[in-house]
């Protein structure tokens, strides 16, 4: 789905360079934990959170995320918006909470790695890496 | 026989310095992408310095990380000056964590960093002291 999508039906306020919204994103994935989002969130991702730190500016880059959505209202500080601006990774903000969120982009089709990578498997499990084998 | 090394480069990371924590994997993460590794090594690396170097950064007083490229492999060391660890084995089960409440509203403490490490290496070794400090040693393959 598109970015620009997925910022209408979430009502999102892009807080970075609009020059950053052209894309498309494949995988979302939510946690507050950054060890989760290391474990378990494939490369390249659109992270929901509802955590605002530099930490989370940080995971992204080693994990290539697409973009980072903060739910409820959160609002990320100058500081990190110029950042996220060098890093290229768009900064969006929502007053929807975390379930509404990750609810509203499933029954639009967006799926995690896990549910995406068993329906490409044909229904069956595979064994996860956070590595991808196709970008 | 000793295997040649093709680049090394060694960071200090300082215990609490959370306003730069994670600077050094980035960095790190750069490099590699800069020599042309693989993608899928890249991140391996990435995710493993990440989390050691986190764990300076919320556990121990200051660290030293070395990271070294050989022809076959990335390898990591990273020797802090610390607490140590108590129960190693207990520190590697998935879910354990000393985090504080502090450290946890930061987004740490899942309890899985050590765990992310030995799963994303080819080798890995963990030694600790009670009181002195902490050596972590891992590897990860370039093919
Ligand atoms: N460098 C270190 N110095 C002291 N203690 C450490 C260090 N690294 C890890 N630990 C201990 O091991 C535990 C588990 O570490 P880890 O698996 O990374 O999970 P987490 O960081 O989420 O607690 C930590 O909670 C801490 O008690
Ligand atoms: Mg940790």
């Amino acid at each position: 789905m598109q970015l620009k999508e997925i910022i209408n039906i979430l009502s999102c306020n892009s807080k970075t360079s609009e020059t950053l919204l052209d894309k498309d994103i494949n995988y979302v994935y939510a946690a507050d934990m950054m060890s989760d989002v290391l474990k378990s969130c494939k490369i390249g991702s659109l992270l929901i959170t509802g955590l605002v730190n530099q930490q989370v500016l940080q995971v992204s880059e080693i994990m290539d995320l697409q973009g980072i959505i903060f739910v409820s209202g959160k609002e990320p500080g100058a500081e990190m918006i110029e950042e996220a601006d060098c890093k290229n990774i768009p900064l969006l903000t929502t007053d929807k909470h975390m379930f509404e969120v990750c609810g509203i982009l499933y029954s639009n089709g967006m799926r995690g790695k896990e549910i995406q990578q068993k329906e490409e498997n044909g229904g069956r499990d595979t064994l996860q890496s956070v590595i991808p084998d196709k970008r | 026989m000793e295997e040649e090394i093709l680049y090394n480069q060694s960071f200090q990371i300082r215990g609490r310095d959370f306003v730069n924590g994670g600077s050094v994997s980035v960095q790190i993460k750069r490099i590699l992408k800069e020599l042309g590794v693989k993608p899928e090594v890249v991140y391996k690396v990435s995710i493993c310095c990440y989390e050691a170097e986190m764990n300076v950064i919320m556990y121990a007083d200051l660290g030293t990380l070395d990271f070294t490229i050989t022809f076959d492999d990335v390898i990591i060391t990273l020797e802090d000056e610390g607490p140590g660890i108590e129960n190693i084995e207990l520190a590697m089960q998935e879910g354990y964590s000393t985090a504080t409440p502090e450290i946890r509203e930061m987004g740490f403490g899942a309890g899985l960093g050590l765990p992310n490490i030995l799963k994303n290496s080819d080798d890995f070794k963990i030694n600790s002291e009670v009181s002195k400090g902490t050596k972590l040693f891992f590897k990860i393959h370039l093919n």
